[in-house]
């Protein structure tokens, strides 16, 4: 008998048990209790699931830009960049490549988009491992005299429906036509990339937009040590105070900033439904029955103490939310992964509207389960404190008569 | 200001807790006052009653706070990342002047919150509950302690600057550091160890002593040693960098988490030993006391010298 | 064994009423005695019962068991007391009436946390003694009056107290149960029980294995 195991002596299975049966004995009041405490954990938890797959999403984008992007400002403007530039860039101690780049927004107008052109040059190191693998898949100069150019799926099916499906005419900036073969669709890494672009030689996106030789749209800098992103950084303001130089860190954090604060505002109103209902579970849990009450005064009276009613109480607590908690997150899995979260995920439109589609992809993240169990079971707990005490210290002697 | 999901998740529950604790205040006060157990009025009976309320009340804020404790250190990781510059917490840490005094305030509250619940265990034990005025005297000192750090961590993350650039800790805790945690770096190696496991030592022979005054001093000052020395000396064999000492970046995955571990040993063992000297308790409990502090110190002390030893083993030489 | 001295108990109704229960009574039982306190009800009987389960404290006086003063002790002390000494069978069984019978007569124990088969050992000794192995799983709103009894006189037994205190346990059986309680009754007083009960019973009064019949009117004692 006094053998005890550490468990035991830890946790009272009895207790347990007996906190288990007290909760079915009062079925409808607790179901009630943990309906509506699984739809708040479950509509809190699938807001950080979205949040943090979104997250997970655009930082996934944001790695595949370029370290450090230098443009020039005029009028505060972005307007064309030295390619002589590159070389001087090149110099800068750390920096392992600098590309010009040479691309461009072309508004079709008959369908209403925007196309992106982005020129490449095959003897060129490209910046983005897709373009890499386009350049070496496709080439440009099969034809003699009339320049080829490789689209994207959504480009395509956009041409197609306005009947350009072996060439199309662009319209130069100073009017006349430029026709140009497509010579084939690609597939890219996200679908970001895919739908709206168009890749040709870098001299054909000159003639389309009218950029001279010796000019470029901006220069992407690569840097062996991530860590030394910023230093570069600064060190290529100092060499172009004309210029705007942006790191892909800085996006970074302004895009975490920017989620942070939506799924913060949007936990200020979840706050206000919390309250809710802690008043709701104390005012149900302070509304003993009377027999609930002879209850407690029977146990009082064969021994229990008041801090084994206590107990008992916590426990019926806990497990109660603590169900309510998995059951939440259950649901939320379910809805966010599974269903793609239908309604809810249009809180967050601001992004969907970014990008034509996009799944939510599977990120598990500890953090939030603690996050989500932090807002919601001690919460509970702590309404059900002031009730339990109540009824652990009634007068055993007045309930039970 | 910084209003991350983690940092709103801590304010909320620092409300519900300062709600709770000025409850448990009240009801300190009004038993510290007016407590008598030979009175055979209403009010000592309801007194009995209310002392159960605030003892679950302080039950409930620490059994929440320690958890809550390693989400805070987890948030200010995940802060960091923010941060431009900082790296883990000890940046974030840093970056106001108020972060390294809520360190400091919420591992006091921890050691006198656990302190509080060794003394309410030792209350409840005996018929004639001789320390129940005691406890909440010294709640009503934790009180102010606990609200103190409620207000500074609120004031903390709103004086977090997004925009502003902070040290990294490889900075903060160097040798060419100008601040004060830079002091530590002075000190001779070989007097730090000699003073590190000499405490060690002392703990030791202040066991077999068995003078508990002695030995919670030892474990005291064990804390401090044994925190320094981790910094200064043992860090770099957890980093294998001769110039990486942040007591911080160990917590994270990188490390396996061992940082969580290091700590838990560190405070477990210290507890127990400053708990076993201060509490006026019965000779059993007291050599409980002693030998769980004597274990688990042996464990800090043990963990820490195996990373030089296992080094030095790898690759023949000392950092 | 048990000792009431000088022990009044005033029941504040509300900040203004006030009910005396009990004044100044002095009251001393031996071990292994068996008491009967008569009176109407509002006598004070049961705040008798009551303050020697240390189910409430007196408001003035001490009350002793073994010589301890079973008036001062905390929440938690008189809880352990009541657990390891008091048997308490009530007017209304006070059981639960949607656990089963084995699971009432575990409850004392539920605190403790025993072992699994200890715990089975014990309340099987007591279920076979009191007559309601067989009931054992059934709920216990589903009982008779006469099986409610023979269950609450049973889970009062599962500690082997010392002392057995009944207030009106008969008041809820008809006559042929009420003489099958006292046999028990008879049977407990052989193993040495000290016994207190408080009734109006006529049934219990002149019974020859009862050592003393007290009456209480107006919270006093009638000697």
């Amino acid at each position: 008998m006094k053998n005890k195991t550490w468990l035991q002596s830890v946790l009272n299975i009895y207790l347990i048990e007996y906190a288990l049966s007290a909760i079915l004995r009062q079925k409808y009041k607790n179901f009630f209790i943990l309906s509506i405490f699984t739809f708040l954990t479950f509509l809190l938890a699938s807001v950080f699931f979205i949040t943090n797959s979104i997250k997970y999403e655009l930082e996934s984008t944001l790695e595949a830009l370029p370290q450090i992007i230098v443009q020039k400002i005029k009028a505060g403007r972005q307007d064309d960049m030295d390619v002589s530039a590159v070389d001087e860039i090149l110099s800068i101690a750390g920096v392992s490549d600098a590309v010009a780049r040479v691309w461009g927004y072309y508004y079709f107008q008959n369908a209403g988009v925007n196309f992106t052109l982005v020129g490449v040059d095959e003897y060129e190191n490209q910046y983005k491992n897709s373009l890499e693998k386009i350049v070496q898949k496709f080439d440009f100069n099969n034809e003699e005299n009339i320049p080829s150019m490789i689209v994207g799926q959504g480009v395509k099916e956009n041409m197609s429906r306005n009947y350009y499906k072996q060439y199309f005419n662009f319209i130069k900036s100073e009017g006349t036509l430029k026709k140009v073969n497509i010579a084939g669709v690609f597939d890219a890494d996200t679908q970001l990339e895919s739908n709206d672009m168009i890749v040709m030689s870098k001299d054909e996106v000159r003639e389309i937009f009218d950029i001279q030789q010796t000019k470029a749209t901006d220069i992407v800098v690569k840097v062996v040590n991530p860590e030394e992103i910023n230093t570069i950084a600064s060190k290529i303001r100092l060499m172009y105070p004309e210029c705007r130089v942006i790191t892909n860190q800085d996006l970074q954090v302004s895009y975490q900033n920017i989620f942070d604060y939506k799924s913060g505002i949007f936990l200020a109103l979840f706050i206000v439904c919390l309250f809710t209902f802690f008043m709701i579970v104390y005012d149900k849990a302070s509304g003993l029955s009377s027999e609930e009450k002879r209850e407690i005064g029977i146990l009082k009276a064969i021994g229990w103490r008041v801090d084994d009613v206590l107990k008992e109480k916590f426990y019926e607590s806990f497990i109660l939310s603590f169900f309510a908690y998995v059951l939440g997150i259950g649901f939320a899995f379910a809805f966010v992964y599974i269903f793609q979260a239908p309604l809810l995920r249009n809180v967050f439109i601001g992004y969907s509207e970014l990008k034509t589609s996009f799944e939510l992809p599977f990120v598990f993240d500890t953090q939030t389960l603690f996050l989500v169990f932090f807002l919601s079971v001690p919460i509970y707990v702590a309404a059900t404190i002031l009730p339990s005490w109540k009824v652990a210290t009634l007068e055993a002697d007045e309930v039970i008569r | 200001m910084i209003l991350t999901p983690e940092v709103l998740t801590l304010c909320i529950l620092n409300i519900l807790f300062a709600f709770f604790a000025i409850i448990a205040f009240v009801l300190s006060v009004k038993i510290f006052l007016q407590w008598d157990l030979n009175a055979t009025t209403q009010k000592q009976y309801l007194l009995e009653k209310q002392s159960f309320l605030a003892a679950t009340i302080i039950k409930y804020i620490f059994a929440i706070k320690v958890p809550l404790f390693l989400f805070f250190i987890f948030t200010l990781d995940k802060i960091s990342h923010v941060l431009t510059g900082a790296m883990c917490a000890a940046g974030v840490v840093d970056a106001t002047q108020y972060g390294t005094y809520l360190l400091i305030l919420k591992v006091i509250n921890l050691y006198i919150f656990a302190y509080w619940l060794m003394l309410h265990r030792a209350d409840m034990q005996d018929e004639n509950q001789p320390y129940t005025k005691r406890k909440f005297g010294l709640f009503i000192a934790a009180f102010f302690l606990f609200i103190a750090e409620v207000v500074l961590e609120g004031i903390m993350f709103s004086a977090i600057d997004v925009d502003k650039m902070v040290s990294c800790c490889g900075s903060l805790y160097s040798s060419s550091a100008t601040s004060y945690v830079s002091n530590i770096f002075r000190i001779d190696t070989e007097v730090l160890l000699f003073v590190f496991y000499g405490n060690f030592v002392l703990i030791g022979l202040f066991y077999l002593l068995k003078n508990k005054y002695l030995f919670a001093l030892s474990n005291l000052s064990f804390i401090v040693s044994g925190v320094i020395t981790l910094i200064a000396f043992f860090g770099m064999y957890i980093y294998q960098l001769p110039t990486h000492h942040c007591p911080f970046c160990f917590l994270q995955n990188d490390y396996y988490y061992v940082g969580y571990l290091i700590y838990f040993l560190l405070f477990i063992g210290t507890f127990s030993g400053i708990g076993a000297g201060l509490l006026p308790a019965s000779n059993t409990s007291r050599n409980i006391g002693y030998k769980i502090s004597l274990l688990f110190n042996g464990l800090y002390v043990l963990l820490l010298s195996l990373y030089p030893l296992f080094f030095y083993i790898k690759n023949g030489v000392w950092l | 064994m048990i000792e009431l001295i000088d022990v009044t108990k005033i029941y504040e109704v509300n900040k203004k009423e006030s009910v005396r229960a009990l004044s100044h009574i002095n009251l001393k039982i031996k071990e292994g005695e068996l008491v009967i306190l008569k009176g109407s009800s509002g006598s004070g009987k049961s705040t008798i019962l009551s303050l020697i389960a240390a189910l409430s404290k007196p408001t003035s006086g001490e009350v002793l068991v073994d010589t301890k003063k079973i008036s001062k002790l905390p929440d938690n002390f008189s809880s352990e007391y009541r657990r390891d000494n008091i048997g308490f069978v009530f007017q209304k069984y006070n059981l639960i009436p949607n656990l089963s019978v084995k699971e009432n007569i575990l409850l004392p124990l539920v605190p403790l946390n025993l072992d699994a088969q200890s715990m089975h050992q014990m309340s099987e000794s007591v279920m076979q003694r009191f007559h309601i192995e067989h009931k054992q799983d059934v709920l216990v709103r589903n009982l008779s009056g006469g099986e409610q009894q023979r269950a609450a006189i049973a889970r009062a037994n599962i500690n082997n107290p010392k002392i057995i205190l009944a207030d009106e346990p008969t008041a809820n059986l008809d006559e042929k149960l009420s003489l099958h309680f006292i046999e028990m009754l008879r049977e407990l007083k052989a193993s040495n029980k000290t016994i207190v009960i408080a009734t109006h019973d006529p049934l219990f009064f002149g019974l020859d294995f009862v050592d003393r019949e007290i009456q209480v009117h107006n919270g006093s004692l009638v000697l």
